[in-house]
């Protein structure tokens, strides 16, 4: 068997599998050497325990973890959205508010830009009323030349 | 699984008890400062990654399962914060980790937080245990303070570390040969570590 060295900090700590315990310790019964640097560990570890304690937490240590737990929000409240949400209760319907208006004044600015379109080519409008009243749309042509109305000038004006 | 009382406070939190938290807190602070302590050796400083710690547990409440144990939960988020802090670089560049470092003379320690009940050795000890750690990598040092300061058994240690518990096994065992070397001041061993 080969030194079982790695297995010697897992043996002290009483981590290994009762088998391989087993094992390390037969090995351990006949080689001074592993049982050298296990008595190497265990007195470090030994060393370790007469470490002084760790600091005492001082007495405002609760007081200010609670005010910074204050402000957090419960988990009842909801998942990560909800979260948010009550983060943002405030900028929500502000937000949303915000955009209904600026939804109503878009409809309202295109709607207006049409009628001013509208009124601005009213009498070609008119003009392509009367032509299409007239039943006079038989062929392509009448097509072409009633869609381009815009683009006829009256007879006798010169660029 | 045996019961977690821990994590029995926890679902409470979860479902809006806000005391079953205060209890947990309690219960877990001052191991959690102590924890942190050995990352940053620092009393103010680490009361203050424990509170970070708490906030964290705290807003990490939905991500919780009960089938893990509390415990190990917050070791998790303890361990990345204080990993983290670390990785900040504000207590200062780590030492050499090679084996041919010689072992710490703690006559050339100096201690801190050292209070004024302590005894000379006991610093001394203290700030070899600081250049100790200091001189481990991060997932040993982790393994390391898990196992010999707060009594984790392996295989939480694994769960904590998001690892195997024979990868937790080779960590330990690295950390507490460097620990032999480096304490060896303070248990009279002369010898050298003859295997690894």
């Amino acid at each position: 068997m080969r030194h079982p060295i790695a297995d010697l900090t897992a043996l002290v700590d009483g981590a290994l599998a009762p088998a391989r315990a087993e094992e390390v310790e037969h090995h351990l019964a006949s080689c001074e050497t592993c049982r050298t640097e296990k008595e190497r560990l265990l007195a470090a570890l030994h060393v370790l325990a007469r470490l002084p304690p760790s600091p005492e937490p001082s007495p405002f240590f609760l007081a200010r973890l609670e005010a910074r737990l204050r402000d957090e929000p419960l988990p009842e409240q909801g998942g990560i959205l909800s979260r948010l949400a009550a983060r943002w209760r405030i900028a929500v319907p502000v937000g949303a508010l915000a955009a209904v208006a600026a939804a109503a004044l878009l409809v309202v600015r295109v709607r207006a830009a049409h009628e001013q379109e509208f009124a601005r080519n009213l009498p070609l409008f008119e003009d392509y009323e009367v032509v299409a009243n007239l039943d006079t749309l038989n062929s392509p042509e009448d097509a072409v030349i009633a869609a381009n109305l815009d683009a006829i000038e009256p007879a006798g004006v010169k660029r | 699984m045996p019961p977690d009382p821990d994590a029995e406070l926890f679902l409470a939190f979860k479902r809006g008890d806000a005391s079953a938290f205060r209890r947990l807190y309690e219960r877990h602070a001052r191991a959690m400062i102590a924890f942190c302590h050995h990352f940053v050796r620092n009393a103010a400083r680490a009361e203050e990654l424990a509170q970070d710690v708490f906030v964290k547990v705290y807003r990490s409440a939905d991500r919780y399962q009960p089938s893990a144990r509390f415990k190990t939960f917050l070791y998790r988020i303890a361990s990345n914060h204080c990993l983290n802090e670390l990785r900040r670089g504000e207590y200062g560049a780590r030492p050499s980790t090679g084996p041919e470092d010689e072992p710490t003379d703690p006559d050339s320690l100096a201690g801190t937080d050292a209070g004024p009940d302590k005894t000379v050795e006991a610093r001394k000890l203290e700030a070899a245990v600081q250049v100790l750690l200091d001189r481990l990598p991060d997932n040993q040092r982790t393994a390391f303070v898990l196992a010999r300061f707060e009594g984790l058994p392996y295989d939480d240690i694994a769960l904590v570390l998001d690892t195997s518990v024979s990868a937790v096994k080779s960590l330990v065992h690295r950390a507490t040969v460097t620990a032999a070397q480096a304490l060896s001041p303070f248990t009279g061993d002369k010898s050298e570590e003859v295997l690894s």
